[in-house]
């Protein structure tokens, strides 16, 4: 039986409330952890739970903490809630509609990892998100389940919200850490990876908020339960995000590997004005866009991969035949060329350039060359960058082009 | 780095068989194994940034470019260098980073010695093909002392930065704004001001820093460099000495144009200070050149040839009437150990002088790095060799001395011209080796000009211990000769072992007896 996991009792009024969220069983997997499981116990049903990574990248959680190395030194938990993907916006109603749930999660994560102190990176414009968290964690250790001796487990944890200032680059794991750390939002030459090298130099487990909020869940109906909510590969629950020309965008928890088709025309009610589908960006902005003859696909992190695309953040962006697809190019080179921390060579100027042509082309002033030249310098970037922002941008510029050379052409 | 030194594996590159250092990078290995990876910012000094991807390279058994400057070898590992993917990442690189850059070639100082320029020759030499309005930035903003950077010829490999974070700690510079709009600059109303700006000149890989003290003088294309030791504090700083060759020319006012660091990671890592990089006039200016007499009896002329012939003989008078005593030396510590061993052998072992005085610039201030207080390069060496290092005392120089061997022109730095006129008139004969000229030259009677450190061959004694061995980087002006010459002749000409003298042909061969003589100068096997 597939339900909903982390959106069942978002109607709730004042379910961000801990007596509220007590009352639907809240607290309860944080109890059975601390009291009830040892550490490794918990990375064992985590790591058969196959919850793999909802900030974009799709690793499995598990398998990541099990990375961070037995050390003297401090672990951290550093949660990405900086949601800056475009067309991303389900880790704000996480964090809004419940944040125990989140809070759980941290707890739990801490406990079986070994860590002291866990931070919430948040997204700088959800200020008012951010109260909520706050206020949130200010319950949670008025109720004992924060700060010194947690259920008198002997367990200790702090959690502190850090806001962001807004760079889509920080959400990249690496450049939160440097954010984190007062420092300008660069991301870091990898290897070292954060698990071993992370925040001020210790071992530092980074995830994102959708997969933190899963933790609780596994824990209070176990790994097999959860797999089965999803995929065997890919256990659990998507908060899928849709957004565009569809009649009601919004938000849609389904199992992982429900078809595209069935999100756009049967949950979110299918085109708005009866309009025609034209193409799809399936997984944020930086997946590589589908066309309307590809959706009958699954939305699971293999079954995108296997159409030269990506889940990633499963954010769902519908284009209707209305829609120019020069206009989707606009915004997509303008983003990357705006949101390129400007480190490595061909990030910083690739994407400036391909947005100069693009930008040249919409004032009625394209070649014919152009078009080859964006190919030609996206694929320059592609796979040739410091951090992956090089290839989320390079992508979607190869797949729009590609798909849509001739509506393209018919601009210069 | 806690490399495991010497243990060495296997690596391939271009198919060749190269061996590595384990735990060093594939630039690295290549680079000892002759090979050069193109690289903007990586800097040996520093851990691998990572950002430029000038050295992209091809891996077997990894699906992407890997970067050279930070990937670690392994046992059997195939690297392509210079692979058709390879060198068309490189292409690119050099595409997008000459796309924002402006064409400054021609008035550019860091042209002929830029690695942008170089990597485009070997590598690029393609049409551009951007059409786009180029980013429009400062191109003269004042960053310090004697630095300016211009924005546009920057291409952020944050080498600049990197240097003022770790070496320096002063973290003067900084990149500001994102993507295409980043830019290197001073936060608001700071500057570069640290006794170490002038390496920030020389590790920009272009000419985004440039050095005023430098700026439009000349191209770098007509210098020469050669290499010596930094004299301006006790460190013993390696160096490089460019300057142009064919002086004196009337277009060239002068043969030395800058001083750049030579790496020595036992020394100074890539570093000199801005004392050592700016304070070169004194190789050029107010240079004595030729032999000069202010007073002497009869008929002589003095050249080099007779003057160890002429200086034996007055002191050889002394000596047989047994009046050594009225022998004089005044000394500095910018002369080298071979020099000074000899000094101490003929005056202080053979003659049994006592008046041997020190005349050398007062102290300056240690920075904490590598400036240090000592303000001349050979005082420790001067130890080693026995002097006990006691300043002028002009009272004793006045009274009853007859023969009065002065070196250096710091003497009048330390005394009033009134007295020091006094005390020296009171001297009979008296002879200076120096390489200026100076009013304190028309005190004595001989002035012998003589070669700086930049200008001979021998070695100096650094504040730690570490004795270093220099060749002559530059000629010595007109006449001048290097002392340890003229001391070499003069011992022989005295005739006091006399067997010892006939064979120091050169100060390699000094420094060698100075080994048997004072264990502290034994070759250590390194
Ligand atoms: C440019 C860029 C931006 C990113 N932004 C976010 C983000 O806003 N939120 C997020 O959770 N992950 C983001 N990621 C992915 C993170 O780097 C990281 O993989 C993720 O937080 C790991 O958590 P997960 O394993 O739970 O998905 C971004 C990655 C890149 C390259
Ligand atoms: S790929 Fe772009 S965002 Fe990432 S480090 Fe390079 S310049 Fe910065
Ligand atoms: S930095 Fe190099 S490529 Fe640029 S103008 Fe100067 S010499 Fe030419
Ligand atoms: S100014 Fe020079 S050293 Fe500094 S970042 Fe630019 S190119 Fe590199
Ligand atoms: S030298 Fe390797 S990336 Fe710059």
């Amino acid at each position: 039986m597939k339900e909903k996991v982390l959106t069942e009792h978002f109607g709730l009024e004042n379910l961000y409330k801990i007596d509220v969220y007590k009352k639907q069983g809240g607290y309860q997997a944080t109890e059975k952890a601390l009291k009830k499981m040892k550490p490794e116990e918990i990375l064992e049903e985590v790591k058969k739970a196959n919850l793999r990574g909802r900030g974009g990248a799709g690793f499995p959680a598990g398998v990541k903490w099990s990375f961070v190395p037995d050390t003297d030194k401090p672990k951290y938990l550093c949660v990405n809630a900086d949601e800056g993907e475009p067309g991303t916006f389900k880790d704000r109603y996480i964090m809004s509609h419940n944040p125990h749930m989140l809070l759980e999660g941290i707890i739990i994560t801490s406990f079986c990892v070994g860590i002291h102190a866990a931070f919430i990176y948040i997204r700088g414009e959800y200020e008012a998100i951010a109260l909520r968290l706050e206020q949130a964690i200010s319950e949670a250790y008025e109720n004992g389940f924060l700060g010194k001796n947690i259920l008198e487990s002997g367990f200790d944890l702090d959690i502190f919200v850090h806001r962001g200032a807004g760079a889509y680059i920080c959400g990249e794991e690496t450049a939160l850490l440097e954010s984190l750390e007062g420092k300008r939002g660069v991301p870091r030459l990898k290897p070292p990876f954060p698990a071993s090298v992370g925040l001020w130099q210790c071992p530092t487990v980074i995830n994102n908020v959708e997969t933190i909020s899963n933790i609780s869940h596994i824990i209070l109906n176990g790994a097999e339960w959860f797999v089965k909510q999803g995929l065997p590969k890919d256990g659990g629950t998507r908060i899928f995000g849709v957004s565009g020309m569809v009649k009601n965008p919004g938000i849609y928890e389904l199992p992982l590997g429900t078809s595209l088709k069935d999100i756009i025309f049967k949950h979110a009610g299918g085109m708005k004005e009866g309009k025609k589908l034209k193409a799809v960006i399936p997984g944020g902005m930086s997946a590589p866009i589908l066309t309307a003859d590809e959706i009958n696909i699954k939305m699971d992190f293999d079954s995108l991969v296997e159409a030269n695309s990506m889940l990633g953040s499963a954010a769902i962006i519908v284009i209707d035949e209305k829609t120019s697809i020069l206009d989707v190019l606009k915004v997509v080179t303008k983003f990357y060329s705006h949101e390129s921390c400007g480190q490595c060579t061909p990030c910083r100027i690739g994407n400036s350039w391909i947005n100069k042509i693009v930008k040249r082309i919409a004032e009625g002033k394209g070649k014919k060359e152009d078009i080859d030249s964006i190919l030609r310098l996206a694929s320059n970037i592609e796979g040739n960058t410091l951090c992956p922002l090089g290839d989320a941008a390079a992508m979607p510029i190869l797949s729009i082009t590609k798909k849509f050379r001739k509506e393209l052409e018919s601009h210069v | 780095m806690q490399e495991k030194a010497n243990e060495m594996i296997k690596i391939f590159i271009d198919k060749e068989p190269v061996e590595a250092e384990q735990g060093t990078t594939v630039l690295k290995a290549a680079e000892r194994a002759g090979i050069h990876i193109p690289h903007l910012c990586y800097h040996p000094a520093f851990p691998p940034e990572g950002s430029c991807r000038m050295c992209l390279v091809e891996i077997e058994g990894f699906p992407k470019l890997e970067l050279a400057c930070s990937t670690v070898v392994k046992d059997e590992m195939k690297i392509s260098a210079k692979s058709e993917r390879v060198v068309k990442a490189r292409k690119a690189v050099l595409e997008f980073l000459l796309a924002e850059h402006p064409l400054d070639c021609p008035i550019c100082d860091k042209a002929g010695d830029c690695k942008l320029q170089d990597y485009y020759d070997e590598y690029g030499l393609f049409e551009s093909q951007f059409k786009e309005a180029k980013e429009k930035r400062e191109k003269k903003l004042k960053i310090g002392k004697s630095l300016i950077l211009d924005q546009e010829r920057c291409v952020l490999c944050t080498r600049c930065v990197r240097f003022l974070k770790e070496v320096t700690t002063t973290q003067d510079l900084g990149v500001f704004h994102r993507g295409v709009h980043s830019s290197v600059n001073i936060y608001e109303g700071a500057a570069v001001e640290n006794n170490y700006s002038g390496n920030l000149a020389e590790i920009c890989p272009v000419g985004a820093i440039t050095d005023e003290d430098f700026r439009f003088k000349t191209r770098s294309w007509f210098l020469k460099e050669g290499e010596s030791i930094c004299p301006l504090c006790s460190r013993g700083c390696n160096i490089l000495i460019e300057y142009h060759p064919g002086f004196p020319r009337f277009e060239v006012p002068k043969r030395v144009y800058r001083i750049k660091a030579r790496e020595n990671p036992e020394v100074n890592d890539f570093w000199v200070c801005d004392r050592g990089r700016y304070g070169y006039s004194y190789l050029d200016e107010h240079r004595a050149d030729k032999i000069i007499m202010n007073k002497i009896e009869g008929e002589n002329v003095l050249t080099w040839e007779n003057i160890s012939e002429y200086l034996g003989e007055k002191i050889k008078r002394l000596s047989s009437a047994k009046k050594t005593s009225g022998i004089a030396l005044i000394l500095h510590t910018w002369l080298s150990n071979e020099e000074l061993f000899l000094l101490h052998k003929i005056f202080k072992d053979d003659l049994k002088v006592e008046k041997i005085f020190f005349a050398d610039l007062p102290q300056g201030e240690a920075d904490g790095y590598l400036l240090t207080s000592e303000t001349s390069p050979n005082r420790r060496g001067a130890q080693e060799i026995g002097f006990d290092i006691k300043p002028v005392d002009l009272d004793a120089l006045a009274s009853g001395t007859d023969f009065l061997l002065a070196f250096g022109p710091f003497l009048s730095g330390l005394f009033s011209p009134k007295d020091l006129k006094a005390a020296l008139n009171t001297v009979k004969r008296k002879v200076l080796f120096s390489s200026y000229t100076h009013e304190l030259n028309s005190l004595f009677d001989i002035v012998l000009p003589v070669a700086l450190i930049a200008e001979k061959e021998g070695s100096l004694t650094n504040v730690e211990g570490k004795v270093q061995g220099f060749q002559p980087a530059l000629e010595p002006p007109g006449e001048s000769l290097p002392e340890w010459k003229v001391l070499s002749d003069l011992g022989k000409e005295l005739g006091i072992d006399s067997k010892f003298y006939s064979e120091l042909p050169s100060p390699e061969a000094i420094l060698i007896e100075m080994g048997k003589k004072i264990p502290f100068f034994k070759k250590k096997n390194d």
